[in-house]
């Protein structure tokens, strides 16, 4: 066998241990870490996922959006309502705040696809505002003095790690898995070229609608587990445009169109956000500083960088055209 | 009677509206980028004047002679040295950094100006006007006739000029129009230049009459945004006339439902013209 072969078996039989290396490091977190270590990897997971999600809309699908604020509103409001106001417990009302996401992704999808570009990502934008102005004014929801979810205080925090733990692994998953398949396929053709890719066949509108529709329930899920662990939610906080900052920092310094990418940037943002604390305005303006000078000098991020430099990817879901043998 | 009242004062506050969203338009028109700093580009204009120039004891109209020029140089450097090096590789790099130097400035001014409301004092915001019967705020005249101004000044600019037809050429086909001889990134610098600058009058306009903070930036953007998707994207006449509808909407939203509902209204009403004329009031009709 020669060197590159092996070096390349190497790196391929890599790949499960570390990943199984990883989640059984997550796993076995209560035997390790304390409760500094576990609220880390707590907002480590719920940004990872975030980003993860947006990574399918943006890095997959072509869809720059800047309104993901609106699922998140809409998950933590389906928690509030569901646990203080219908009394269906945390859990169910954590279920039910993936689908209403979900559902609700149907119509404002239908509506801001009219929109393309960067019209279509002031579009989203502008949708959350609207649901922004609309909780703020609904009294049902305490107007925008906001809603104190008391059902959530009794829920272990231990509990709370390995639900934001498994978030993280399913949603994973569920990206890595979607890519793989033809829908995957789809995406990728659609993002590259989309009249192309309507010319071959593939139905344009119904494969970013599905990607719109995974994203916002994979984005309330995770909002209705950070209003568990808060527990107290507010429309403005809820349904801020620095979700959005935050959330595209995360997958464009991370690598857009990789899953490891969005991961990495969850890991930086955490960094950032432990240096920084305490004064949201500076925080901020080095989120927009940085993305600004990734996008200008490494527009593919930390994992396009590994990736070009050691031609390797953690979890691959590139398609190449299959290499013609040499001839005899 | 009140109702007309309110529909005069929407059509004028439209005329701000309108040039707000005409720099945005100008930008997209040539380059194709929705450049997500031009909300905030108007509200730095608003400071410099109240907080910079103002304190200075520079009369209000000759502090807005500065203020024009000054926001002409930011559109230009930022074009060349930031937005410009994003062109080219689709439609997400434009968008992450107009949306971080959004950040940048937006929370610069924070820090530096604080979260205090601002506005600028002068005889002309507090006074009124006559017509007909019909009380309107002086402001409001001087912001419709020069948000008119701005867009007669553009259509000159942009029908009847050579560097008119160099834009319109590179925004019809950037490579034929290098053939030319026209170099497209000048052309796209001219144009943010060109946009930041009416940003600048809105800016000063905005400043004499409303209140603003640093997070305006936001709100002025969807403004923009609101009045170009409402107007037809490529039509600046269609985008002065997105602006009166916006106003109207907002102002009669405040006045029938209650004041806080003005946002949301103008908000609903442009997503109802997204839903049953999504190409706008005037769209750019085929070449």
């Amino acid at each position: 066998m020669t060197t590159p072969a092996l070096a390349g078996k190497l790196r391929r039989s890599s790949r499960p241990a570390i990943v199984g290396a990883l989640v059984l490091a997550l796993v076995s977190c209560p035997l390790w870490g304390g409760d500094g270590a576990r609220s880390t990897l707590i907002f480590l997971a719920y940004h990872a996922a975030l980003a993860q999600m947006w990574n399918l809309l943006a890095g997959y699908a072509g869809l720059v959006s800047f309104g993901q604020q609106l699922f998140l509103g809409l998950g933590s409001y389906t928690l509030a309502i569901g646990c203080e106001r219908l009394g269906i417990g945390v859990w169910p009302a954590f279920a039910l705040a993936a689908v209403v996401a979900g559902a609700l992704a149907v119509p404002v999808g239908a509506l801001t696809f009219r929109l393309k570009g960067g019209y279509f990502a002031v579009g989203s934008w502008l949708v959350a505002e609207v649901f922004r102005l609309l909780f703020g004014n609904w009294g049902y929801v305490n107007h925008a003095s906001g809603m104190f979810i008391r059902a959530a205080r009794s829920v272990d925090p231990w509990l709370i790690y390995y639900v934001a733990i498994g978030v993280l692994i399913g949603m994973v998953a569920l990206v890595v898995a979607t890519l793989r398949s033809r829908i995957g396929l789809a995406l990728m053709a659609v993002r590259d070229a989309e009249d192309a890719a309507a010319g071959l066949g593939v139905h344009v509108w119904r494969v970013k609608l599905l990607a719109f529709v995974i994203a916002a329930a994979g984005t309330g899920l995770v909002a209705a587990l950070i209003a568990v662990q808060t527990p107290f939610i507010q429309p403005n906080a809820t349904f801020s445009i620095e979700w959005s900052a935050s959330i595209s920092f995360m997958a464009v310094v991370g690598g857009l169109g990789t899953i490891e990418g969005p991961i990495i940037g969850a890991a930086v943002y955490v960094l950032l956000q432990q240096q920084l604390g305490g004064n949201g305005a500076v925080h901020l303006i080095v989120l927009g500083a940085i993305s600004v000078v990734v996008m200008l000098v490494a527009p593919r991020g930390i994992a396009g960088l590994v990736r070009d430099r050691l031609g390797w990817t953690l979890f691959p879901i590139a398609r190449r055209a299959p290499s013609r043998s040499p001839p005899p | 009677m009140q109702l007309f009242e309110t529909l005069l004062n929407g059509l004028l506050l439209g005329g701000l509206y309108g040039l707000i969203g005409l720099g945005l338009s100008i930008n997209f028109g040539t380059m194709r980028v929705v450049h997500l700093v031009h909300g905030d580009l108007i509200v730095l204009a608003a400071y410099f004047l109240v907080v910079v120039l103002v304190p200075w004891g520079l009369p209000p109209l000759a502090a807005a002679a500065v203020v024009v020029p000054l926001l002409f140089s930011v559109g230009w450097a930022m074009q060349r040295f930031l937005v410009g090096r994003s062109l080219g590789r689709g439609v997400l790099p434009p968008l992450i950094v107009t949306f971080g130097i959004s950040m940048v400035l937006q929370n610069g001014l924070l820090l530096w100006a604080t979260a205090d409301a601002r506005t600028l004092q002068s005889s002309l915001s507090s006074s009124g006007v006559q017509i007909g019967g019909l009380t309107v705020a002086s402001v409001r005249i001087v912001d419709f006739a020069a948000g008119l101004a701005c867009l007669g000044l553009l259509l000159l600019l942009l029908g009847r000029t050579a560097l008119g037809r160099a834009l319109r050429a590179t925004s019809d086909d950037a490579s034929t129009a290098r053939l030319m001889g026209i170099d497209p990134r000048r052309m796209y610098a001219a144009a943010a230049a060109i946009a930041a600058a009416t940003g600048g009058v809105a800016g000063v306009l905005m400043a004499a009459t409303s209140t603003f903070y640093p997070s305006t930036g936001s709100a002025t953007l969807l403004i923009a945004f609101e009045v170009v998707v409402v107007g037809g994207l490529g039509s600046l006449t269609g985008t002065f006339l997105g602006g009166i509808l916006l106003a109207m909407a907002q102002l009669l939203g405040a006045r029938l439902v209650g004041p806080s509902y003005a946002q949301l209204t103008g908000h609903l009403v442009v997503l109802l013209v997204l839903v049953f004329r999504p190409q706008g009031l005037l769209p750019r009709t085929a070449p």
